[in-house]
């Protein structure tokens, strides 16, 4: 985490710190209202973060920028929904979890192979027509109306802290169980990576492609497990997010905000996906509800790319990733 | 049947009465493939029963010697005490010995068998062979390389072992009876001390000086079977055989055995030792690395480093005596611990630290006191390979940076007119192996030791070593010299790794000096100077000017002392080489040998004398490898600024 | 100094059966003859060293072998199988691991993982059981690891085990390459200049290294280096190319004493 120590990185944290506090110095929001909001943010984060995630995976171990990623969370969820009215939940999220994993032993079969030692370039473009085929492909199958997923989240709010602050504090419980869903695929993915041989293998093609295969690591499985973890992730996206909004297109459209996530955290990092996702969700809900006022709304919309711009001006390997060094 | 009798008096029977009591608790470990392997006291003794019986199948007698080399591995612990129970004496090398240097003592002590670690050590062995008629058999423990080896002197240690089992399965009980035999006048081990002239002498020393000074030691310090101890100093080395060998059996408790040389530190950390002891060097270079680190890393953590170990040292130590200290400090005291001295403690493994030796050569004021303002429990001790150690340590409570405590319990000390100290004591050796003439010479009619060092008692009775006697000398107008005194003073700069003082008969004082390349190397960097290596960096003029500011501030403090103000250092050159042990300039202990040492850089002591500023020298050097070869260079003197007495102007 | 000499009774060494032979092989690249018509085989244990000035076809003989490079002509056999060439991925199966001239390690990973990810070969278990950390999996974790804690400790790095390797210094980095290629437990070791960029120091522990492969595991050696010392020193025979072609193969003395060799050393036009 060297990149964490360095003083421009000190800098911003605390510069962010001193602007989510703002509103309470100039008393413009009481503490329990304000916590209120930040915890909405950092709960809206979450979800960000397990987009960015699946992001973060395929970049690192192929590096490939996959647009495709938000689709696949659209594609999970509408899959999961309908299976689910024929059949119990929990075969229905196992069924889909081996769609996800013919998906992409099939992107891979069919996309990744054929294109292997292109440009980056092309692969990109090859994800925007996965990103289309998938959106386009998935709602022809599946339908296109609205689909309410029901997995059991609890719905109600809860208010927390009464004993505290007069009052309490209004806590979404559905963003509250997504969060700890999160922490928990996030954990599971870190012992996968840190602990298993296959973990392993996919941290040196990630590290190395060429010196990877010389020893005998199968890219082309690597790339297929990575697909599906990618695919895995996203439908958990799919299912905390599809039981919030509901599933329905603009899912696919609200994952793109996994890219600003990514450039404020750094491509390479897993850690920087999830504080970027944290953070996006965190300064845009503050923003939103106090700068909302003086800007006439809609802050919540722009916010994130707005942000995303500043670093890609002043820090383009974000707040984690590797510094960019162009070789010689 | 009883397997002792009474309170164990020698090393093997403490071993069986271990066995009996403690036989399932650890008793040694090493880390091996990254693992921690332990023997229980009873696996030990078992071990060594096979080990005690192979050796004597193969013709090992009561009184003869055994060769032990390597660094420190559970087998070469059991091959000491295997051999003591034969009655065997057990003589361990300095694993960094050159072959050449084997030669003497192995034909000194008549060895015939030796039991060494690997390959490189068996190398050496093989190369002196024709020198040494007598050696016979040679056993390694680590087969590595040496499988396709086919001289008839040389089997794996495990040959020794089978031989051994079946020894043992054909003479049940010969393993008791011949430790029952052993008395404890015997002679325990053999210690060559190199000495800083002439051959290396044999210190025979009994059971009995090492059993008693040990007690001495664990009833000071009420060391219990619980104790955890690092052993990874060099066998060969009294205070290693001391600390961690005889004390292990006195007390039972466990002992450690690092991985590798690289990895004591790590190793430390994950055992935690509640027993230290280090020579001031290893203290030296911990701290060193740790202000390395600290200089590395956030301005936020070395404001905060800075801060509390400035408080540390006006209160840390303060603490640790027992003495008042007024609240807030107490309280910062208390938050520095929380944020600094216990993270710092952990990372040099020492959180768990009771008590720390350190002994073996002068430590530094502010060394001394870095680690006891953290809370580290670390005192000087005063002994000698002749005297088992045994001769003062510093009592909890009165702890001073220059003085090694009052004489131990059972201690007589005097010191003579000419400022050498003579002393009585139980760990006292027996004699020099086959030299009547050294042992009369070091131990008179009445049993004193003459220990060749220079000292005084200070007001409160506690020892004050300046220097060797034979060192202390007198300028040209008589005024004292004391050598070491100075050479220690300039050491105690982070810059300076060695150096040697010159003033006897002259009418100056005058010092070379080795840079110390780490410390050195990086004040260079912060600086960006470059160099390309010790030589190019010794030659730099702005490390002149850094060294000119030491040897500056060494006179100032000399000037503060009556006695010692006429031997401030006049001039000084930085060496173009690091003084080496491979070159004979430095003991296996790392002392400098001065008078080969003005021999052999004659031409630069001449400069220092003849006003000259600069001065072309050549010197042979050993490479690793060795092989040797020739590095010349032109060296500068420079003068240093030197201060008016000040006690003479009060 | 001749490390053969330092270990005595290694001197006079017998030679196993052909483990591995190169018959007639020819590669181009684009009218640029790269290896023209080269034969040679190595004997199993046997410590072979393909030798030549800069440019002669050292690497791309290696990359032959390996299968990195497929040749125009010729044929190679391996363990009495005769095919006209190789691939990586099977080549790496048949028992052939190699180490880099460039190194090419996993810099952001510890050089406990980077010899770990050495082993991918020999990784049997499947996913599912790996990632439950459950019985078979967890007992070939722990049999992997405790091979590689061996190469560790034979290569004298545990201090830097958990060290990413991209902070090490060059030459340990080295030591961690031929590591890596050891944890595949290989019949047979390509070894790409493994000293180069070494100081004298460096390269004699290499060397030591070496030998100790050699002896220690019976592993098969075929080593490239332009340093003609080391070479004469470690090997058992040598193999000299010169612009592609070869042109001595046999013991250090005989190779040495050839005039073609020394012609080709010295630079003589041909």
């Amino acid at each position: 985490m060297e990149a964490l120590r360095r003083p421009s990185t000190i800098a911003f944290f605390v510069l962010l710190a001193i602007a989510a506090v703002m509103p309470l110095a100039l008393g413009q929001a009481k503490f329990p209202q304000w916590l209120e909001v930040a915890l909405g943010g950092l709960l809206t984060g979450v979800l960000y973060s397990l987009v960015a995630i699946g992001l973060v995976l395929i970049f690192k171990a192929s590096g490939v920028f996959n647009f495709a990623q938000g689709s696949m969370v659209l594609f999970a969820a509408l899959t999961l929904v309908r299976l689910a009215e024929k059949m119990p939940l929990a075969l229905a999220i196992v069924v889909t979890l081996l769609v996800m994993i013919a998906l992409a032993w099939a992107i891979e079969r069919w996309v990744l192979r054929p294109l292997v030692n292109q440009d980056g370039i092309v692969l990109f473009m090859a994800t925007l027509g996965i990103a289309y085929f998938l959106d386009g492909f998935g709602q022809a199958v599946w339908g296109s109306d609205i689909y309410t997923l029901h997995v059991g989240m609890p719905k109600e709010p809860k208010i927390i802290l009464e004993s505290v602050f007069d009052g309490g504090v209004l806590v979404d419980m559905e963003d509250f169980v997504a969060a700890i869903i999160a922490a928990v695929l996030v954990a599971a993915l870190t012992l996968f990576f840190q602990k298993t041989s296959t973990g392993r293998a996919l941290r040196a093609v990630a590290d190395d492609h060429q010196a990877a295969q010389s020893i005998g690591i199968p890219l082309n499985r690597i790339w297929v497990i990575v697909w599906s973890v990618a695919g895995l992730v996203a439908l958990v996206a799919g299912i905390v997010w599809g039981s919030k909004l509901g599933v329905q297109f603009s899912l696919s459209q609200v994952a793109l905000k996994a890219l600003p996530v990514v450039i404020l955290g750094g491509f390479t990092s897993i850690p920087g996906a999830i504080v970027g996702g944290l953070l996006i969700g965190l300064g845009e809900k503050l923003s939103e509800v106090y700068l909302g006022p003086f800007f006439g709304g809609g802050i919540e919309a722009w916010f994130a790319y707005v942000l995303a711009l500043v670093f890609l001006l002043f820090r383009p390997e974000g707040l984690f990733g590797e510094k960019i060094i162009d070789r010689v | 049947m009883p397997v002792v009798d009474g309170t164990p008096d020698t090393f093997p029977k403490l071993l069986l009465h271990h066995a009996q009591r403690l036989a399932h608790a650890p008793a040694i470990r090493e880390k091996y493939l990254g693992i921690w392997q332990s023997w229980t006291w009873s696996q030990v003794r078992d071990e060594v029963r096979y080990l005690a019986a192979g050796l004597a199948a193969a013709g090992v007698q009561p009184g003869m010697h055994v060769a032990v080399i390597g660094a420190n591995r559970p087998r070469l612990y059991w091959s000491i005490i295997a051999a003591q129970s034969l009655g065997a004496i057990p003589v361990p090398f300095y694993e960094d010995a050159i072959a050449q240097e084997m030669v003497y003592v192995f034909r000194d002590a008549e060895i015939a068998f030796a039991i060494v670690e690997d390959q490189e050590q068996a190398d050496k062995l093989l190369e002196i062979l024709p020198q040494c008629p007598a050696l016979k058999h040679i056993w390694y423990d680590e087969a590595r390389g040496l499988r396709k080896y086919n001289h008839p002197e040389l089997a794996p240690y495990e040959a020794l072992r089978e031989s051994g089992i079946a020894r043992s399965r054909d003479e049940p009980g010969a393993f008791e009876a011949a430790i029952a035999n052993g008395a404890p006048s015997d002679t325990a081990i053999m210690m060559y001390t190199s000495g800083t002239t002439g051959h290396p002498k044999g210190v025979v020393l009994s059971h009995d000086n090492l059993v008693l000074s040990s007690r001495a030691y664990a009833d000071l310090e009420q060391l219990t079977p619980a104790e955890e101890v690092l052993a990874y100093l060099p066998m060969a080395w009294i205070g290693q055989n001391l600390f961690s060998y005889a004390q292990w059996m006195v007390v039972g408790f466990r002992i450690n055995c690092p991985e590798s040389a690289e990895t004591v530190m790590t190793d430390m950390r994950e055992i935690g030792p509640t027993y230290y002891f280090a020579p001031p060097r290893v203290l030296e270079g911990l701290l060193t690395q740790v202000t390395i680190r600290m200089e590395d890393a956030s301005w936020v953590k070395r404001r905060m480093f800075r801060y509390f170990m400035d408080l540390a040292r006006r209160v840390g130590a303060r603490l640790l005596d027992g003495r008042r200290v007024n609240a807030a400090h107490r309280a910062l005291y208390a938050l520095g611990g929380l944020l600094v001295y216990a993270p710092l403690k952990n990372a040099l493994g020492m959180s768990r630290v009771r008590v720390a030796y350190t002994a073996g050569e002068a430590i530094g004021p502010d060394l001394f006191v870095f680690y006891r303002s953290l809370g580290i429990n670390l005192k000087q001790l005063y002994g000698s390979t002749e005297t088992s150690v045994m001769v003062c340590v510093q009592p909890n409570g009165e702890v001073k940076p220059d003085t090694v405590g009052p004489p131990m319990k059972g201690v007589e000390i005097r010191v003579l007119d000419s400022g050498e100290i003579v002393l009585r004591c139980p760990g006292l050796f027996r004699a020099y192996y086959k030299n009547d003439d050294a042992t009369r010479e070091a131990k008179d009619a009445e049993g004193w030791f003459h220990t060749g060092d220079a000292g005084f008692f200070d007001g409160s009775g506690h020892l004050k070593i300046i220097d060797r006697a034979r060192d202390v000398g007198k300028l040209s107008d008589g005024t004292l010299f004391a050598p070491k005194y100075l050479e220690n003073k300039l050491k105690f700069f982070p810059y300076i790794k060695e150096a040697v003082a010159f003033g006897h008969g002259r009418g100056e004082a005058t010092a070379m000096v080795n840079i110390d390349v780490e410390a050195v190397g990086d004040w260079a960097e912060r600086r960006g100077i470059a160099y390309s290596g010790y030589t190019d960096l010794a030659a730099k003029p702005q490390v002149a000017e850094l060294l000119r500011d030491c040897v500056g501030r060494v006179n100032a403090d000399l000037a503060n002392d009556a006695k010692l103000a006429g031997s401030q250092i006049h001039r000084f050159v930085v060496l173009h080489k690091e003084l080496d042990a491979d070159d004979g300039e430095l003991t296996r202990t790392r002392k400098v040998r001065r008078g080969f040492i003005a021999e052999k850089y004659a031409t630069i002591v001449d400069a220092l004398y003849s006003g000259v500023d600069r001065c072309a020298v050549e010197a042979q050097v050993r490479f690793e490898d060795g092989r040797a070869g020739v590095v010349r260079a032109e060296l500068t003197v420079h003068p240093a600024p030197t201060h008016a007495a000040q006690a003479l102007a009060a | 100094m001749n490390l053969r000499e330092l270990e005595p009774g290694t001197a006079d060494r017998e030679l196993g059966a052909t483990i591995l032979a190169v018959e007639g092989v020819s590669l181009a690249f684009g009218g640029v003859k790269a290896l023209t018509d080269v034969s040679f085989e190595v004997r199993e244990g046997e410590i072979r060293a393909i030798i030549g000035p800069n440019g002669a076809g050292k690497s791309s003989m290696l990359n032959v072998i390996n299968g990195v490079y497929r040749p125009h002509a010729g044929k190679i056999s391996f363990r009495g199988e005769t095919r006209t060439h190789m691939d990586p991925r099977h080549s790496a199966k048949l028992g052939i691991a190699r180490t880099f001239q460039s190194l090419a390690l996993f810099k952001g990973m510890s050089v406990l993982d980077n010899i770990l990810a050495g082993r991918s070969l020999m990784m049997k278990s499947n996913l599912l059981l790996q990632a439950l950390r459950l019985g078979p999996a967890l007992r070939e974790e722990i049999e992997h690891r405790k091979r590689v804690e061996e190469i560790i400790d034979f290569l004298e790095i545990p201090h830097v085990r958990k060290t990413p390797v991209g902070r090490l210094p060059y030459g340990l980095q080295k030591r961690v390459d031929l590591g890596r290629a050891l944890a595949a437990e290989p019949r047979v070791l390509l070894l790409d200049e493994p000293m180069a960029g070494m100081n004298m120091e460096e390269k004699q522990d290499m060397s030591r290294f070496i030998l100790d492969v050699n002896e220690e595991f019976g592993t098969t050696i075929v080593l490239i280096e332009h340093d003609m010392g080391v070479v004469m020193d470690l090997s058992d025979r040598v193999v000299v190319l010169d612009y592609g072609r070869k042109i001595a193969d046999g013991t250090p003395e005989e190779v040495r004493a050839s005039q073609a060799v020394i012609d080709a050393y010295l630079g003589v036009k041909h």
